[in-house]
């Protein structure tokens, strides 16, 4: 297919073997590339109930049709695997240059199974890749593996786990340039698992295929929608993704102790809002490949330099364990960076812990809202699986589990909650609960309309919201495959990601065929789930949001009725009352039931 | 919410006559005032006709904040105007008629009796990009310094106001006036009394 290489680089840890493929242009157009082709990949390769964290796991990067053209946003990449958090299929993506760089060395995709007699990396250098062993980068920082990597090899780019990926953290991250990440579901201990500690883009040359004066005209109408739309011209630029802050908290949707509150109503929301974050940190602003939007913070509190905080980060790591000081929670932020941690599970863990504590459940009272001065030191311990830290480092569902409490972990399906409490936004909650990932914010971020009005505002306390959440899920699912950044979809909607795509492919796309394609992968996605146990028992939510009204602010009052919601999308979906697709549906969509 | 009931009913009585009476669509427009160093917008979005106190956004007057996440598009517009103007109450409209004359006239020059007492002439400007708030923050508080209305060529109208109520008086009134001049025009016939040339308005 224009605008992709059609190649799969192929690696048997376990075996040191290299092997690129073919992939055919019927599979790029069924499903396009980024996450559609990693999750075809994974469901067509992976068997059954096989342990995440074993050499038989599969770990997928992908790039998309638009990945490196002059989309705007273009420069992200996919990753899909079998999570150990969630025991789901994962999909993750992030920004940043390494997509482009795998582009240009003439692959799709990166398929790695199997296990490392000794610890290594790979490094893909133009159209060639190797393993290269990695004794000596064992136990360092994403930041000291960059460093030293790059003394190495030269001009690269970096993907790489830190110390809690290689301990097999199951809230690890898989940290891009050491500063952006595949941050979900412990993406990071899959990579450990393998003895695998980077893996390296170089010397890409390739050229695809694309009609320039087309996309050029494409480029400058975009260009111009962003330029003109307030929060991609102004609010993310100037403030960073922390912007939300005070937007979030302005509907009374910001949790706060383990979303026990959500609305913090003083001054203490200034003190961590993306105006204070700029005033008092920000260095420089940085943005993707590609990206006119430019949303990344590098700060400087004084004491530490690094990346971020971004707002789910501060969020997790802030007032949802009840803290409020921005350089600690900064600071917390870059020791997530450097260890390699997922920020919002690792937030949403410490929170569940002190709630705990507050019942009495756990003994530990220097664990406790509010206590700020034990922050740092219990990541490090997550890192690291010490004390308490080896429990934590399990995760929010299977830490209360531990400690009696599991009505305290605020998590879907083992992922933990983001920073949008489900009583605020109908639609988001429902999002929150079928999500095939576990509770993620992005698979169908309906935050955009019932909050921001993007693209036109609706109500949030509606519940006339399920149709409108399939629709979104299901181009959350195109926009992932394309693979282009969520933000931009704030001012572009589908018909310019379509134009973009028959631009550069020379295929017949239209916004239907799109949204069927991203119906086919969710619901591809879904068929894993089953296989792996899922039912629709898991499409729900903690026991506090369908039950426990919120006492302050302006989501007061709100509980969420989910039986109902649920109900209506699985109709919607096609898919019968206990949540699997129907023959009819998957008939459409030319799939099979998994074995 | 951060607006008082009365403030809230003429947001509301201002937004559903822009509505009612076709000066927009159902999503397109802007209102906003002064409050205390701080600004009052529509919330991006919201429907003008059918506006619900959630749908007011305070954001800073003098800085960007994260209000930009929520206000209208063309809050910057309106900053800007109330930065450099004596506006307390801004107004942005989709006129047809006054959209329509600029599309065809360097300025709205008024021929009706009321028209001629109280705006005279009505600039029209023109601005690279007319759907954005860039060029439209810099242009137009130029002309309201010295104007209660300015027409954004192929866009609509910028009215501002002592007060909201002040302010839609000065689109309902160029709009009236241009709907005047539009059907004289189209008549094809001599005007008996032009008072636009006896005070020429043309140098106003």
């Amino acid at each position: 297919m224009l605008g992709m290489n059609n190649s799969l680089l192929k690696i048997d840890l376990s075996k040191e073997e290299i092997n690129i493929e073919e992939l055919s242009d019927d599979l790029l157009e069924n499903y396009l590339g980024g996450r559609g082709l990693g999750v075809k990949l994974l469901c067509d390769n992976l068997e059954k109930g096989v342990d995440p964290l074993s050499p038989a796991n599969i770990l997928i990067f992908s790039i998309g049709p638009l990945t490196g053209t002059i989309a705007p946003t273009s420069g992200r990449s996919a990753l899909v695997t079998k999570s150990p958090l969630t025991n789901t299929i994962l999909h993750s993506n992030s920004g940043g240059f390494w997509g482009v760089g795998l582009k240009r060395c003439g692959f799709d995709a990166l398929y790695i199974t199997g296990r490392l007699n000794q610890r290594g990396y790979i490094v893909i250098d133009g159209s060639s890749a190797e393993i290269k062993e990695a004794e000596e980068l064992w136990g360092l920082s994403t930041e000291e593996t960059l460093e030293k990597v790059r003394n190495i090899e030269g001009n690269c780019q970096i993907l790489s786990i830190g110390p809690a990926g290689e301990n097999l953290v199951r809230i690890a991250a898989i940290m891009n340039q050491a500063q952006r990440a595949f941050g979900r579901g412990g993406v990071g201990a899959v990579m450990g698992s393998k003895g695998l500690k980077a893996i390296v883009v170089k010397n890409g040359n390739k050229k695809f295929q694309q009609n320039l004066e087309q996309m050029k005209m494409l480029n400058q109408v975009a260009s111009d929608k962003i330029k003109v739309f307030p929060v991609t011209s102004q609010g993310l630029p100037l403030f960073g993704t922390a912007v939300l802050i005070k937007v979030i908290n302005a509907f009374g949707m910001l949790p706060v102790n383990n979303n026990q509150m959500a609305y913090i109503a003083d001054t203490r929301v200034d003190e961590i809002s993306g105006e204070s974050l700029r005033e008092r940190f920000l260095e420089k602003v940085e943005g993707c490949y590609g990206c006119p939007i430019r949303c990344g913070r590098l700060t400087n509190t004084g004491e530490m330099r690094g990346k971020g905080p971004e707002f789910e980060s501060l969020w997790a790591l802030g007032p949802q364990c009840g803290i409020f000081d921005l350089k600690t929670i900064t600071h917390a932020n870059y020791f997530c960076n450097r260890y390699g941690l997922d920020t919002i599970s690792v937030g949403g863990t410490i929170a569940c812990a002190m709630e705990l504590q507050q019942r009495g459940l756990l003994e530990d009272s220097t664990i406790r809202f509010g206590n700020s001065d034990i922050l740092c030191d219990i990541i490090r311990k997550i890192a690291y699986k010490e004390g308490i830290g080896e429990y934590l480092a399990e995760g929010a569902l299977r830490f209360a589990e531990r400690y009696q409490g599991i009505e305290y972990a605020m998590q879907v399906k083992g992922l933990e909650l983001p920073a949008y409490d489900p009583r605020g936004a109908m639609g988001q909650a429902l999002n929150f609960a079928t999500s095939n990932r576990g509770a993620c914010h992005l698979t169908g971020y309906l935050v955009g309309m019932e909050l921001l009005g993007v693209p036109k505002l609706i109500d949030r306390f509606s519940l006339a919201k399920s149709d409108l959440l399939v629709l979104k899920q299901n181009q959350s699912a195109v926009e992932d495959s394309l693979v282009v950044c969520k933000f931009v979809g704030f001012a572009l909607g589908l018909d310019y990601q379509v134009r973009f795509l028959k631009s550069i492919t020379g295929q017949d796309y239209t916004i239907d065929k799109l949204v069927e394609i991203g119906e086919r992968i969710y619901t591809l996605e879904r068929l894993f789930n089953i296989r792996e146990g899922f039912s629709r028992k898991d499409d729900t939510l903690p026991e506090r949001f369908l039950k426990e009204s919120l006492e302050e602010g302006p989501s007061k009052g709100y509980v969420v009725p989910l039986e109902k919601l649920l109900e209506d999308y699985y109709r919607i979906r096609r898919w019968d009352e206990n949540g699997v697709p129907t023959d009819e549906v998957l008939q459409k969509l030319n799939l099979e039931r998994l074995n | 919410m951060v607006i008082n009931e009365a403030t809230f009913k003429e947001f509301r009585i201002v937004g559903k006559v822009l509505t009612d009476q076709g000066y927009n669509t159902s999503h397109s427009g802007n209102i906003s005032m002064r409050s205390g160093g701080k600004l009052l917008i529509k919330r991006r979005g919201a429907m003008l006709g059918f506006l619900e106190p959630e749908d007011i956004i305070e954001t800073d007057l003098y800085q960007q904040d994260s209000g930009i996440m929520l206000s209208s598009t063309e809050t910057e517009v309106h900053r800007q105007i109330y930065l450099q103007t004596d506006a307390m109450a801004v107004i942005h409209a989709h006129n047809p008629f006054c959209v329509i004359l600029s599309l065809v006239e360097d300025e709205i020059t008024c021929i009706d009796a009321e028209g001629c007492y109280l705006y005279k002439r009505i600039p029209v400007i023109e601005v690279e990009n007319p759907a954005g708030p860039t060029d439209a923050a810099r242009e137009v508080p130029k002309i309201l310094k010295n104007y209660p209305i300015v027409v954004v060529r192929t866009h609509g109208v910028f009215a501002k106001g002592n007060s909201l109520i002040d302010a839609l008086q000065n689109v309902t009134g160029a709009e009236q006036s241009a709907m005047i001049r539009y059907y004289t025009l189209l008549l094809g016939k001599p005007l008996k009394r032009d008072l636009s040339k006896e005070k020429k308005f043309s140098e106003w």
